[in-house]
């Protein structure tokens, strides 16, 4: 990311982010930066992508996720990532369990399939949402559903296997008797 | 008064390898609006790989899709290899990128080589299937394995490739490339491709740029990105080659830069092999993995993956995020086709290459 790119967008986004220091910027021996900052308040977030766009951002995805520390304080955590021509900016937001988030579909129409994912897995609601249709998990089935069931791979892991041996190993001794 | 109706296209449908479910709402036989509904593979991995650990979770993101597998490992070792602050090796970096350079070639053909199946030329899909098998031999006699490579591991690769290795790597490509320059003639001048895939499912580069578009359909249509060299990763910043475009984003543009992709994929493999010196292949020990997180990114045959990762000290991703190309370019079909005739659908569909195990995870 080119300098003059770099100083635009620490000084726009200062004052709207986390922390003293602002965007964290990092490069590594490739010369390939990636950035990160969060944002203090999430309503700032559309005037933010907007800013991003109109310094040639793409949105590349956007991570929802629900971690123990934001749980514990009511809190969804998304991240947006933004590309700038091969280097990377993630903008955070965390947003109350209860709350909404802006949509980013009318800056950054790509963000469509994302917002739609988000809602299904995390029970997200998303403001200025237009497509409110789920995108891969059938309707007849409750959002953030992944965070209650029980998986298959716990179902079905070591210790039941060994339970169902010694089942099967103390039937067939009654057997014997 | 023009009667507008709709046809199912899939979920399953002889001219897609994976499910999707298409309404194509027709005026006649001209397409004037597609509905895409998906979700009929979605095997919940990315919440999986919150309950394995980082050693499983190689093994576990090799197995999202097949055609890009060895993608998916390498770039969520980049991810965890910048929390850790761990440097690979040089000699690692070439291997990295010889093991998906193979991939791409293999990739590319698949597609082109269904694309002339598709428009019934199926005597040159099957001279395309041909000249991949050379590669599938490839695979299978470098890594034991013709689809999932299991090359990478935390901190390099799993593999190396001794002298007479190379020497092999070396003649099959020498084997590959004229055949491929031949394929390539016929995809440029021969009348029954040229007629079904000139001015088909036009995509223009703002279009292409407006839906954040990636890899050769978004090149396809003029846009000069490509992660390996916008954002090096393994060994792309010591190796000379192009970024393939082509301008006019029809579906023979897409295919052409396929084919070109997988030319250029093997002078990369070439030029690895000439380049590569030796040394070690992994580092050892590996560190402890702290608390963190990362962006990776690469260019996978279908454009560029995206992996976000999040780790809290413990042995297992706390959150593990990726996007695949595919996920992007699925949007690109409404305006691709609007406005051309229903016989036209399987064949864009193709052109964007796409790939549901990976959109769907």
């Amino acid at each position: 990311m080119n300098q003059e790119l770099k100083d635009l967008l620490d000084r726009d986004l200062t004052g709207r982010v986390e922390g003293r220091c602002g965007v964290e910027w990092k490069t590594n021996r490739k010369g390939v930066t990636v950035a990160w900052c969060r944002l203090e308040n999430g309503s700032d977030l559309l005037s933010v992508a907007e800013l991003l766009k109109t310094s040639c951002a793409r949105l590349s995805t956007i991570t929802a996720s629900l971690p123990e520390h934001a749980r514990a304080n009511g809190m969804h955590e998304i991240a947006y990532h933004f590309d700038f021509d091969g280097d990377t900016l993630t903008v955070q937001v965390r947003i109350p369990l209860d709350d909404e988030v802006d949509s980013l579909v009318p800056t950054f129409p790509n963000a469509d399939w994302n917002e739609r994912e988000f809602m299904e897995l995390y029970s997200i609601k998303v403001r200025g949402c237009i497509d409110h249709r789920r995108l891969f998990i059938d309707e007849k089935i409750d959002p953030a559903v992944l965070d209650r069931l029980i998986p298959f791979s716990t179902l079905v892991n070591a210790a039941s296997t060994k339970t169902l041996w010694e089942r099967i190993l103390g039937k067939g001794s009654e057997g014997k008797q | 008064m023009t009667t507008t109706y709709k046809i199912p296209v899939g979920p399953l449908h002889v001219a897609l390898e994976e499910p999707m479910y298409f309404k194509i709402e027709l005026q006649g036989e001209t397409i004037a609006g597609v509905e895409i509904t998906a979700g009929h593979v979605h095997r919940g991995i990315e919440y999986l790989t919150s309950k394995r650990n980082f050693m499983q979770n190689v093994i576990l993101t090799e197995r999202v899709c097949s055609l890009c597998s060895n993608s998916h490992p390498t770039t969520f070792c980049m991810a965890l290899e910048q929390i850790a602050g761990i440097e690979i090796p040089e000699r690692a970096e070439f291997l990295r990128t010889i093991a998906d350079e193979t991939k791409r070639v293999a990739s590319n053909l698949f597609n082109v080589g269904i694309l002339a199946h598709i428009v019934g030329f199926d005597s040159l899909f099957m001279h395309v299937m041909e000249i991949r098998e050379i590669m599938q031999d490839v695979k299978e006699t470098l890594y034991g394995n013709r689809m999932d490579l299991a090359a990478n591991c935390i901190g390099g690769v799993r593999y190396d490739l001794d002298a007479e290795q190379r020497a092999y790597l070396r003649a099959q490509i020498a084997r590959v490339e004229p055949l491929l320059g031949e394929v390539r003639k016929l995809y440029e001048t021969n009348r029954t491709i040229l007629s079904r895939t000139r001015g088909v499912g036009v995509l223009s580069k703002s279009e292409a740029l407006q839906l954040a578009l990636v890899g050769p359909v978004a090149r396809g249509s003029g846009v000069d990105y490509d992660v390996r060299k916008k954002a090096p990763y393994a060994a792309y910043d010591k190796l000379e080659f192009p970024v393939v475009t082509q301008q006019d984003g029809d579906i023979w543009s897409r295919a052409m830069v396929r084919i070109r992709e997988a030319q250029v994929a093997l002078d990369i493999l070439k030029q690895c092999v000439d380049k590569m010196r030796e040394g070690p292949i992994a580092v050892t020990p590996l560190p402890e993995i702290p608390a963190g997180e990362a962006i990776a990114k690469s260019e996978a045959p279908r454009g560029e993956l995206i992996y976000y990762l999040r780790t809290d000290g413990s042995d297992k991703p706390s959150r593990l995020k990726w996007r695949v190309p595919s996920y992007m370019n699925w949007s690109a079909l409404s305006p691709m086709m609007k406005g051309n005739k229903v016989a036209d659908v399987a064949i864009i569909v193709n052109s964007i290459d796409p790939c549901i195990s990976c959109t769907e995870r």
